[in-house]
């Protein structure tokens, strides 16, 4: 029997890895993605009370939020694309402009790890040819 | 159309006009060299219908008046109030002393406009000068026609706007934009004395109109039932008469307002603006008349300063400067003249003072023409030490400082002689009467002893400028046009037929004066000529002359040596007996020191609520570093936050 603290639990367990996400990873889409995952713990939460309580109150929460979340989503991608125009990087901390003036700039100590490119695709050849590998770019 | 009543009004009104369209000018780029147009004529078409007015009232014999009828007066503004009431109207009115000094003032401002095309051109702000001498003569005319005093006083502060305006003229100049406040803060000593007399006078005459006629209806009676306000408000209108006028203790401005462009020190501070004072004083003549110790105070003020600016003169080295307190000193002879009103009979005396007033403005105008044409021949250079001979590189202004000079100086049949002889004649009259009979006799000594160093030092001056060997400043270049050489010739033909042509033969001056409507009244003198005076006043100018003759032309070196023997009288002389100096310690000191305390405790204050505001600031220090832009720095104090929040909530709060 599933019961109100299952849902609630599963509710929390959204919203905490969503506050994780959000607090520990650097690229804006992923961040956005995380707010995202919050915001539907939370709309989990309404939904399972609204079962509990037997009305319909918590579900129109739920609706408004999702409602909520088409807009944000709909504004904060296209402020993303004009900050990646910016600075054609989608990494958060290089927005530190509002701070304080005469701070200096906070750095990373330890330098990012390098992401292991990618292997290239193999290209098909037309066919009756040996396949050959050729390195491209896809960056 | 040409109602004269309509015509009345044109002659403020016109230069009004002309100041806005020499503005608009101004303003345009390719109307900026044509914005003296507007001005001359303006002043030439205010001129032409002064001159209607002036016909009009020898015709029909009655003042001009605007707005026509009693009907439609037009009310400027007024208060009611349970106790007082003030009604103040725009009326303007021309009587026989108003119509002669509008011929004065729009006859020769519009030659003075005339010679400025040639002496500003090319000067920055050219069209701002001739819209604030346009704006001059409008007020100037508004100063005269003017039938109540608070009308009168509003023209009155417009001149001295303008005067101010224009003896800043060059106002990046330190010196000039101190002359300019010094000539603004001076005269407003005496501009405060003229309000106070004139809200005095209003709150014992004036509940129900404030016009001249009516105040002056029965001012016996006044006088009677005021025994200490009405004398007050006489002796404070005196002293804005004193501030106007330049004279004693508060002349310090004129000699410094030659800072200005010379047109304008020919036009307000020597022809018009500086003997309003006078005309203030003969317009009051019904009120002194009563008050035989405020006349008194007026003629001594006015003799003591002729002397003492004449003997300043004597020794100044700048040639504006000599006729700055030549000026000084000549409005001294009109105010002794209008102070000898009560005594002397007032057709005498007044008339004196006006025909004085009048030939002095057309000679001291073409003086101070002469000397801006040598100024602008000489390349701004003023000082009499660096350049002589001049009269044969400029023959015309030569000739027209001669005119000038000779009339100045009183030399017989020259138009200053007639005017200044009527000043001593009135003077003598005095002389003769009951009460302050003696007073007035030494009055009359001393005018006679100034008219003998007036004859000097204005010969000096045209010796040392004109005579001698030729000598000429560096960069000089020495040349006369014709838009600058017309108005010095008319003005010098003013200067030497203005007086025998209107007075001593004809009688024509004073009777057309006389006819004024607060002096034909009175008593009329029977006319003769009083020769032992005029041979007495000739031989005494003759003296003057020969004396600066002798010591300029003949024997050069002897000046020095008339210097060296009067030893310290010569430096007190030479100082402007250090009046300037003593000003200072007197006023202007203990002004800065106040200032001094001002500013410290301003410091004080300032300082105390910077500390206040530094003890935030320093606190805000230790905080500061959170701030630092990282979004995600933000959102974990957020949760911090609120985890704390809600921890609290959960576990304590019951």
């Amino acid at each position: 029997m599933i019961s109100l603290p299952h849902y609630l639990a599963i509710g929390a367990i959204l919203f905490v890895l969503g506050l994780i996400g959000f607090l520990t990873r650097r690229n804006l889409i992923v961040m956005f993605l995380s707010a995202e995952l919050m915001l539907q713990g939370v709309a989990l939460n309404f939904v399972a009370f609204s079962r509990a309580h037997g009305n319909l109150h918590g579900q129109v929460f739920a609706l408004f939020i999702i409602a909520v979340a088409a807009c944000e989503a709909g504004i904060a991608l296209a402020m993303f694309l004009m900050l990646y125009r910016k600075k054609r990087s989608l990494d958060i901390s290089l927005w530190q402009a509002l701070r304080e003036p005469g701070l200096e700039e906070t750095r990373d100590t330890v330098p990012l790890p390098v992401e292991p490119k990618e292997e290239p695709l193999p290209v098909l050849s037309v066919s009756g040819v040996e396949p050959a590998r050729k390195e491209r770019d896809y960056a | 159309m040409l109602d004269p009543h309509q015509i009345l009004l044109a002659v403020p009104l016109l230069p009004v006009l002309g100041a806005l369209l020499c503005a608009l000018f101004g303003s345009v780029k390719q109307l900026k060299s044509w914005s003296h147009v507007p001005a001359v004529l303006c002043a030439a078409l205010s001129c032409a219908c002064a001159f209607g007015v002036v016909a009009q009232l020898q015709q029909s014999g009655l003042p001009a008046t605007f707005p026509g009828g009693d009907s439609d007066r037009i009310v400027w503004f007024g208060m009611d109030y349970a106790k007082a009431r003030l009604v103040v109207e725009f009326g303007l009115s021309a009587d026989h002393l108003a119509g002669i000094m509008l011929i004065g003032v729009t006859f020769i401002g519009f030659w003075i406009v005339v010679f400025s095309i040639g002496y500003m051109k090319g000067s920055p702000g050219f069209a701002r000068y001739f819209a604030v001498v346009s704006l001059f003569l409008a007020s100037m005319n508004l100063l005269i026609l003017a039938d109540n005093m608070i009308l009168m006083f509003a023209g009155w502060e417009g001149v001295g706007l303008c005067s101010y305006l224009l003896v800043g003229y060059w106002h990046h100049k330190h010196s000039a934009a101190a002359a300019a406040r010094k000539a603004f803060l001076v005269t407003r000593l005496g501009d405060v004395g003229l309000i106070l007399g004139i809200l005095l006078l209003w709150f014992m005459t004036g509940r129900e109109g404030f016009d001249y006629a009516r105040m002056f209806s029965n001012v016996p009676a006044l006088a009677e039932n005021n025994p200490v306000l009405f004398p007050l408000s006489c002796l404070m209108i005196v002293l804005g008469a004193v501030g106007k006028s330049a004279q004693f203790p508060l002349y310090v401005w004129l000699p410094d307002a030659m800072e200005g462009p010379t047109p304008v020190s020919a036009l307000i501070h020597a022809a018009t603006m500086v003997t309003a004072g006078v005309y203030l004083l003969a317009r009051c003549t019904p009120l002194m008349l009563v008050v035989p110790g405020v006349q008194l105070t007026v003629a001594i003020i006015g003799a003591f300063t002729a002397l003492l600016a004449a003997f300043i003169a004597l020794t100044q080295h700048d040639l504006k400067r000599v006729l700055a307190y030549s000026t000084v000193s000549q409005i001294g002879f009109m105010f002794l003249a209008v102070g000898c009103a009560g005594p002397a009979l007032p057709k005498i005396a007044v008339v004196a003072a006006i025909f004085h007033l009048f030939t002095h403005a057309f000679f001291k105008a073409v003086l101070f023409l002469s000397s801006g044409s040598v100024m602008h021949a000489m390349h701004d250079v003023i000082d009499m030490r660096e350049f002589s001979g001049l009269r044969k590189v400029l023959p015309v202004t030569h000739i027209a400082f001669l005119c000038g000079a000779l009339a100045l100086a009183g030399i017989p049949l020259f138009s200053g002689f007639w005017s200044k002889d009527m000043v001593l004649e009135a003077a003598l009259e005095a002389g003769h009467s009951e009460r302050f009979g003696t007073i007035y006799m030494i009055l009359f000594g001393v005018a006679l002893t100034t008219a003998l160093m007036t004859a000097f030092y204005t010969f000096r001056a045209y010796f040392r400028t004109f005579w001698g060997p030729l000598r000429m400043p560096d960069g000089a270049h020495p040349h006369e046009t014709w838009v600058m050489n017309l108005p010095l010739i008319v003005l010098a033909i003013g200067a030497i037929v203005v007086g025998i042509a209107v007075e001593p033969f004809n009688q024509l001056f004073s009777g057309f004066l006389s006819k004024a409507p607060f002096l034909a009244a009175t008593p009329s003198p029977e006319h003769h000529l009083n020769w032992p005076l005029i041979l007495g006043s000739s031989a005494v100018a003759l003296i003057g002359v020969g004396i600066a003759y002798f010591m300029y032309v003949k024997q050069p070196a002897s000046a020095a040596k008339a210097a060296a023997a009067a030893g310290s009288w010569y430096a007190f002389s030479l100082n402007k007996l250090y009046v300037d100096e003593i000003f200072k310690v007197l006023f202007v000191q203990p002004m800065n020191l106040l200032a001094g305390i001002s500013s410290l405790v301003d410091a004080v204050v300032s300082d105390l609520t910077r500390l206040i505001a530094s003890i935030p600031r320093a606190m805000a220090v230790t905080i500061k570093p959170i701030q630092n832009g990282l979004v995600q720095f933000y959102a974990l104090a957020m949760v911090v936050g609120v985890t704390a929040f809600i921890g609290y909530l959960v576990l304590f709060a019951k």
